[in-house]
């Protein structure tokens, strides 16, 4: 019998190109991964979750919460989320530590937040608000920033550690973001990591990146590459085995590949135990 | 409510007109804000971004409108759809509210002129997309609806499916749109000549569908998308010579899903 209130193990990132093979065959992945932003409305998206998650325990991940803008937040959205957590009760909900709207204007990507005191305490109080009117804690995610603010006090993992703690709220530990912040920005990822208090990570991602020029890009549509793996490994040596999610976004591959590179991930894990 | 550090309000400022409007004075007043490293200089991020959010955008509207796309070809859609993403930023979270205006912005847009039904084409798809992905919607509750007492009949103002909606065109849009799906051979051709049609799209549980209802049914979908009181739809039907039995319908209606609720307006 499966637990679907809990998650562990390799899981998958949920699309639309493998609601058929999901449904048919019940292949066996421990967990899946579905995007809010994708089932705020009704319909046969919303029909194809529900079927799903009959059967296998689930997160709910978002883009568009934008913790960091200065614009109130979108209370519509928030309560369309609430809506579909209530109904889908997934085991987590999660967003990034970013900003994708400013004068009611939407980029519909993930922008950077300088890394100061006030933004800190400011994202802060944000995020409890939205853990507030959820009634849930929720996690969130580092971002792959491709420019950064020459003013920050705060190095991102400073400013990510003790945010977690103002906030009181939980981690979604990017280890390709880590990876590609420490090749773009010129930083060592094992800082990183030993930066991050080992309670509050309670789900890492994994995805591939693409080289353009001279830096990383995160484009999620390719295979996780070997860096990655590397310092995922390093991670799991710190935080223990935490439930790891395969992410595909672009050029969405085959279920089959998805399955190979989660029991990739699935080895790894079982190579950790919870640390002391 | 958090107020917003005031240096937050003025560099998320700065960040959006230069990557989404990309803006030169925004670019200029940004660029000594940032912190450029060997790997990744400030234009290299900055045009990483700017490549991003566009092409987030465009995937959107290539997502709705694969017909549209189809009909003209990549190369001539995108670089329409750019031309409509720098007049039309987003408002919304939800990259499905995106791309509303496109029809219209179609309409006007004069290297497509020779197709005149695309507009068309395009309501069909927003409206598709929309109708797919609205809130499921219980059915008529039959039980209020007898409780109704006779006397009240004439204030009832029946209620279509949320979402549903009536489409007019000059052309056969709905074979345009049946004969370029994705899985649909190339072979099959569609006259303009067919004519012009009404159209009811609509959601019966999980199938999106785009009806043709006859004349009758169209005249009272429309008096039912106005809002108007059984009682002066009744009247009028009345008093004109067209044969349209209200009686008969409303009960196909129903079971067809095509009314989903009722008001009293008195």
């Amino acid at each position: 019998m499966v637990d679907l209130t809990a998650i562990q193990g390799a899981g998958i990132g949920l699309r639309s190109q493998h609601y058929a093979h999901i449904l048919t065959h019940q292949p066996a992945i421990p967990w899946l991964e579905a995007l809010s932003d994708n089932y705020l409305g009704g319909g046969l998206p919303l029909h194809h979750l529900e079927q799903i998650r009959a059967h296998y325990p689930m997160t709910l991940h978002g883009v568009s919460l934008s913790l960091g803008s200065a614009d109130p937040l979108n209370m519509d959205y928030l309560t369309r989320l609430k809506q579909l957590a209530d109904r889908i009760e997934p085991v987590h909900v999660s967003d990034h530590l970013a900003w994708v709207s400013v004068n009611g204007h939407y980029f519909n990507d993930l922008a950077p937040l300088p890394y100061t005191e006030s933004v800190l305490k400011y994202v802060a109080n944000r995020i409890a608000q939205v853990q507030d009117f959820l009634g849930r804690r929720i996690l969130i995610e580092n971002l792959s920033p491709y420019l950064q603010f020459r003013h920050n006090s705060l190095t991102e993992w400073e400013f990510l550690a003790t945010l977690l703690v103002e906030a009181d709220c939980d981690l979604l530990l990017d280890i390709n973001n880590v990876y590609v912040n420490a090749t773009n920005h010129g930083f060592n990822p094992l800082d990183y990591l030993e930066a991050i208090p080992r309670d509050r990570v309670k789900e890492i991602h994994l995805a591939g990146y693409e080289e353009q020029d001279n830096f990383l890009f995160d484009t999620h549509g390719y295979p996780v590459q070997s860096g990655v793996w590397q310092l995922y490994q390093h991670a799991l040596q710190r935080f223990g085995p935490i439930p790891t999610l395969i992410e595909w976004d672009t050029d969405i591959p085959s279920f089959d590949v998805l399955m190979a590179e989660a029991q990739q991930a699935e080895t790894y894990l079982c190579q950790h135990h919870r640390p002391n | 409510m958090s107020t917003p550090p005031p240096e937050l309000i003025e560099l998320q400022g700065l960040f959006y007109d230069a990557i989404a409007t990309k803006d030169p004075y925004s670019i200029q007043q940004l660029k000594p804000q940032m912190r450029s490293t060997d790997n990744l200089s400030f234009e290299q991020g900055l045009s990483a971004y700017q490549g991003s959010v566009v092409g987030k955008l465009v995937r959107a509207l290539e997502d709705i409108y694969p017909v549209c796309c189809r009909l003209v070809g990549t190369q001539f859609f995108t670089a329409m759809i750019r031309q409509y993403i720098r007049r039309n930023p987003s408002s919304s979270p939800d990259l499905g509210d995106y791309g509303e205006q496109l029809p219209d912005f179609i309409a006007q847009f004069k290297p497509a002129a020779t197709l005149p039904y695309l507009p068309d084409v395009a309501h069909l798809e927003w409206h598709w997309h929309r109708v797919f992905n609205s809130a499921d919607q219980p059915s008529l509750d039959l039980t209020a609806l007898g409780k109704v007492p006779p006397k009240h009949w004439p204030d009832l103002v029946f209620q279509l499916p949320s979402n549903s909606v009536l489409l007019t065109s000059d052309y056969p849009v709905h074979r345009i749109w049946q004969v370029n799906q994705a899985n649909t051979s190339h072979s099959e051709t569609v006259e303009l000549s067919e004519g012009g049609v009404n159209l009811f799209l609509w959601r019966d549980q999980y199938e999106t569908r785009i009806d043709l209802p006859n004349a009758s049914e169209w005249k009272l979908l429309q008096a039912f998308a106005d809002r108007d009181r059984f009682g002066e739809i009744c009247a009028r039907l009345e008093d004109s010579s067209e044969d349209i039995n209200v009686a008969a319908m409303l009960p196909q209606w129903v079971q067809r899903g095509w009314i989903r609720g009722f008001t009293l307006d008195r």
